[in-house]
């Protein structure tokens, strides 16, 4: 039985210490961002935070993982705000979005670390692979990303979730601020 | 009801050569009982879309809520190639809406959304009469895509299929929402004009659209729909690659962060978890498993077998994986593909063209011009591996005869069909949610996964998620089919081609994906169905876009014993490395610059000429000198060439102690009327990626049924650190919308091809380009 900090959460896996973190965070602890490609380390789809390292998860079992921190891609920021992700819907560097998650937080463990990361740096470091195709605009983003974490730069284009309608009324006068009669499904 | 048996009743009974409207009814006439049956099919369909609660539905195709949010319906798969956000943006132009204001909504497959020029294009795979091929019956057309709910997503027909009906339904709204401001101001309604989600008078009136939404719907629309004068675009900038774009992709926000939902991220109360096996091609059945060994085992829920394939139910997807791998499955069939019988049989069919090959194409008298060819060659291209980075994923809940299914389906209302036989229940009883998929490339036309989940969930009694691993995902997709070109040219005097004749070996794998998708058979036996039998669509393209007087394109249906498909770039990106890879080789043969050779062919290709002169200049072409390491290809996509896609590149390449390296592609394009600039940007860029990705890698062989390498790391894709800078030039045109998404991976292995014969001065005919190695 091995526990962590997964997310800022003290948590137990009720789970064989040969699991793969990956799969105890998608099918136990029901966090589904970290995805699975390969399960053999090659495509970087599962990369979560170890003790704030860009590791694959699916590599990782939760035994070796015992009372280490980790921080998935629902825990990076809660809110969209971190640059990576905030330059990567800017630049449009994403398509299906599979390999996302992966990719911001391949690019987060740089830029928190290195923010002045340059293109060897930010090749060196992020190894996913993208089958869409959005590395022409990986660098370009990453390094904006590094601006952004300098404060040298200011980007505002992934609304964090959640917006209530009355305060995007506020912002877009178009919409009427009124929620319909029941929540749809 | 089952169209295609009805539409086969019908043909047989007629027995005629050409098949018309009025002979299938005549002759259904005659059968008795069917003529009724066809007048009465319905000639509109209900749509998937359902408003809720404060909302108000528009021509099926939008709604509008009483807090002025709009909602598309996205009745095609999202597979990243931005379809969501073009939909969404159509109907945000055509309604006056602010952008932020707009939603969208996948639909579950319905007749009120056919995709009618894919129906019209797949005739001869679904119709079983190949007289309909080259002009499918439009009364035909729609009764089928009406009556199957076929509204696939393939080959870049999205636009040509949505963009109208959708137009309609939006002016139709705004229409509606008009009279009812210009009713409250008592004004004319012509006085009023819609923008940025207001209703507007001059005299400063300005209405939201949900303070009109409950007055307006129940209003006639109007017919025809007031449409505006152009429908959505943007204009290309040269050089403004990285302006901000106006029209946002609506899907990246949640995709960044993790809460986008694919259909193995879906949870339900109870699910548990499957993983699957099957048989190494040539062996489709399950043989023997020791079940034993997982007695007991803890988390396991269960084992499921079936015919063709052994599956472990548990409480994590890794618990039922490592189940399989303990039970050791072993599969029986008639015998394991080895690659040396895969080449026997691709080379067997090759050499035996003049039997078997069919003409599918001919101008002018080519084959008395190439009695004595001047340069014969010949292309192979290996059967390649899609790799989606999401493996086939569903997920299935199975309560009182009713069959939920979450998945990703470029073919969805087969994929519900299918899952509806497997398990004895009526497809009105499925209702498949359509969830976006982690990549497909065309692996997920093909729904295994969907029959899989439904009997599992079945067998199992609870929700279930299914997800195959990637070696599974390698090994059940059937690749890109291979294929062998014997091309043959006559030269003139300067050494232009006077006769041109392409002759493609290639399995007829269209054919066989339709008798997989429309008549539901398994692997083998659509690969049985189509045997022999020529196949137009698995030749798309070969037709060079030259001005070459005398024309030739002949099939050879080669018969192997690997199931085999289409991918992203379709035929057209292996008869594109053909015709491209050989008409460099005939310039250099005439020793003249590969560029100005194309150009002097190009008089009656105007837009393919401003292509490939913008690409040649933006690349900065220098002639393609050897030891250059510059190579240049071009591709016009679509038979018409009013409607066609056109794309020209120019690669740099090298080789350095590791291989080949691409250091530069540079791409012009011109596919008419572009919606959203960006997203094409995306969709080239991505096509270009993919193609390299092909060029230099992606290819399997097989060994005992299992291909060959079973990971990722040894396919050799493009990484971050091996891409290429990219430069993308678009050419401003008011032609017909075409889809960029399958222009790039068609020109760049040609491309990076005649690039590395410009640096090392071999002549690679192969695809992957070194997979014979120097």
């Amino acid at each position: 039985m091995s526990r962590m900090t997964v997310n800022d959460r003290p948590v137990e896996f009720l789970m064989d210490d040969d699991t793969p973190l990956l799969w105890a965070l998608r099918d136990a602890a029901n966090l589904t961002g970290s995805k699975y490609g390969c399960g053999t380390g090659d495509c970087g789809a599962c990369m979560v935070h170890i003790d704030g390292e860009a590791l694959r998860s699916c590599l990782v079992t939760i035994g070796e993982a015992e009372g280490r921190f980790v921080t998935t891609i629902e825990g990076l920021s809660g809110d969209r705000s971190h640059p990576v992700q905030q330059v990567l819907v800017a630049e449009q560097a994403i398509q299906c979005g599979f390999c996302t998650p992966g990719i911001v937080m391949a690019a987060a463990a740089l830029i928190n670390r290195n923010p002045a990361a340059s293109e060897e740096d930010i090749k060196a470091a992020v190894p996913n692979l993208c089958r869409c195709g959005v590395y022409p605009r990986l660098v370009r983003a990453i390094q904006r990303a590094g601006r952004v974490a300098r404060r040298q730069e200011r980007i505002s284009a992934a609304p964090a979730p959640g917006i209530s309608s009355e305060d995007a009324a506020r912002e877009v006068p178009a919409l009427s601020g009124q929620a319909p009669a029941k929540p749809r499904n | 009801m089952d169209f295609r048996k009805k539409l086969t009743e019908a043909a047989g009974r007629v027995k005629l050569p050409d098949v018309s409207r009025r002979q299938l009814l005549v002759g259904a006439a005659a059968g008795g009982g069917l003529l009724l049956a066809w007048t009465l099919w319905p000639r509109s369909y209900p749509t998937s879309l359902v408003p809720g609660d404060g909302e108000a539905e528009f021509g099926g195709w939008l709604t509008i809520g009483r807090d002025s949010v709009v909602t598309v319906a996205i009745p095609q798969l999202e597979m990243g190639q931005g379809i969501t956000t073009l939909l969404a943006q159509i109907a945000a132009v055509e309604l006056g809406a602010d952008w932020r204001q707009v939603g969208a909504e996948p639909v579950s497959p319905s007749g009120h959304f056919p995709n009618l020029p894919l129906a019209a294009q797949w005739a001869p795979l679904w119709a079983n009469f190949p007289s309909l091929a080259g002009e499918p019956d439009d009364w035909l057309v729609e009764r089928f895509a009406g009556a199957t709910a076929f509204g696939a997503t393939v080959g870049g027909t999205s636009l040509a299929a949505y963009e109208a009906p959708l137009r309609a339904a939006a002016a139709s709204a705004r229409d509606m929402l008009v009279r009812v401001a210009a009713d409250r101001w008592d004004v004319a309604a012509e006085e009023c004009e819609v923008s940025g989600g207001f209703v507007r008078h001059s005299t400063g009136g300005q209405l939201r659209f949900g303070e009109l939404v409950d007055d307006a719907r129940e209003l006639d629309p109007p017919d025809p729909a007031p449409l505006l004068p152009v429908a959505a675009f943007e204009d290309p900038v040269f050089g403004e690659a990285d302006a901000p774009t106006a029209f946002p992709r609506i899907d990246l926000p949640s995709k960044v962060d993790g809460s986008h939902l694919f259909a193995g991220d879906i949870r339900l109360p109870g699910m548990v978890f499957a993983s699957i096996r099957h048989g190494p091609v040539g062996l489709p059945e399950l043989f023997r498993f020791d079940e034993g060994a997982v007695a007991g085992m803890r988390g396991l829920v269960g084992v499921v077998k079936s015919k063709r394939w052994l599956a472990a139910v548990a409480e994590s997807w890794w618990i039922a994986d490592q189940a399989l791998a303990r039970m050791r499955a072993h599969f029986t069939g008639p015998g394991a593909l080895e690659q040396a019988v895969l080449d026997t049989e691709i080379e067997r069919a090759h050499e035996q063209r003049a039997d078997l090959g069919e003409r599918i194409f001919e101008l002018g008298n080519p084959d008395a011009a190439l009695g004595k060819p001047s340069l014969q060659r010949r292309y192979d291209v290996a059967p390649a591996v899609h790799v989606p980075l999401e493996t086939a994923s569903a997920t299935a809940r199975l309560v009182d005869g009713r069959l939920e299914l979450w998945m990703a389906s470029q073919a969805p209302a087969a994929a519900r069909e299918a899952a509806a036989k497997a398990i004895g229940i009526s497809p009105e009883d499925v209702v498949l949610y359509p969830v976006a998929a982690g990549g497909s490339f065309d692996a997920r036309i093909e729904k295994q996964h969907a029959i899989e989940v439904a009997q599992i969930a079945a067998e199992i009694g609870r929700p279930v998620q299914l997800t195959w691993s990637r070696v599974q995902d390698i090994q059940a997709v059937p690749p890109r089919a291979p294929a062998a070109a014997d091309m043959a040219a006559s030269l003139g005097g300067e050494g232009q081609p006077l006769a041109w004749r392409a002759r493609i070996t290639t399995p007829p794998f269209m054919r066989e994906m339709g008798h997989r998708l429309f008549d539901n058979l398994t692997p083998e036996a659509a690969r049985e169905e189509s045997r022999g039998k020529a196949d137009a669509l698995a030749v798309a393209g070969a037709i060079p876009p030259y001005g070459i007087g005398e024309v030739a394109v002949d099939h050879v249906p080669a018969s192997i014993r690997l199931p085999v498909t289409r991918m992203r770039g379709g035929a057209e990106a292996l008869t594109a490395f053909f015709t491209e890879t050989f008409i460099d080789e005939l310039a250099v043969e005439a020793r003249r610059d590969p560029f100005l050779y194309r150009m002097a062919l190009l008089g009656g290709a105007p837009r393919m000429a401003e292509c490939l002169r913008r690409a040649s200049r933006l690349g900065e072409w220098d002639g393609g000198r050897s030891g250059s390491g510059q190579g240049i290809a071009m591709v016009r996509m679509g038979q018409d060439a009013a409607t066609a896609g056109h794309i020209a590149c120019v690669a740099q390449a090298g080789m350095g102690p590791g291989g080949a390296r691409v250091t530069q592609l540079t791409a012009a394009v011109d596919i008419g009327r572009i919606v959203n600039l960006d997203i094409a940007r995306q969709q080239i860029e991505g096509g270009l990626v993919y193609g390299l990705s092909l060029a230099l890698g992606s290819s399997v062989k097989y060994e005992s049924g299992h291909p060959v390498p079973r990971n990722l790391r040894a396919l050799e894709l493009p990484r971050l650190a091996d891409c290429p800078e990219i430069v993308v030039d678009f050419i401003a045109s008011d032609a017909e919308p075409f889809d960029p998404g399958e222009l790039g991976v068609a020109v760049a292995a040609p491309a990076i091809g005649n690039a590395l014969f410009a640096a090392a001065g071999l002549r690679l005919r192969r695809l992957p380009l070194l997979s014979e190695g120097l």
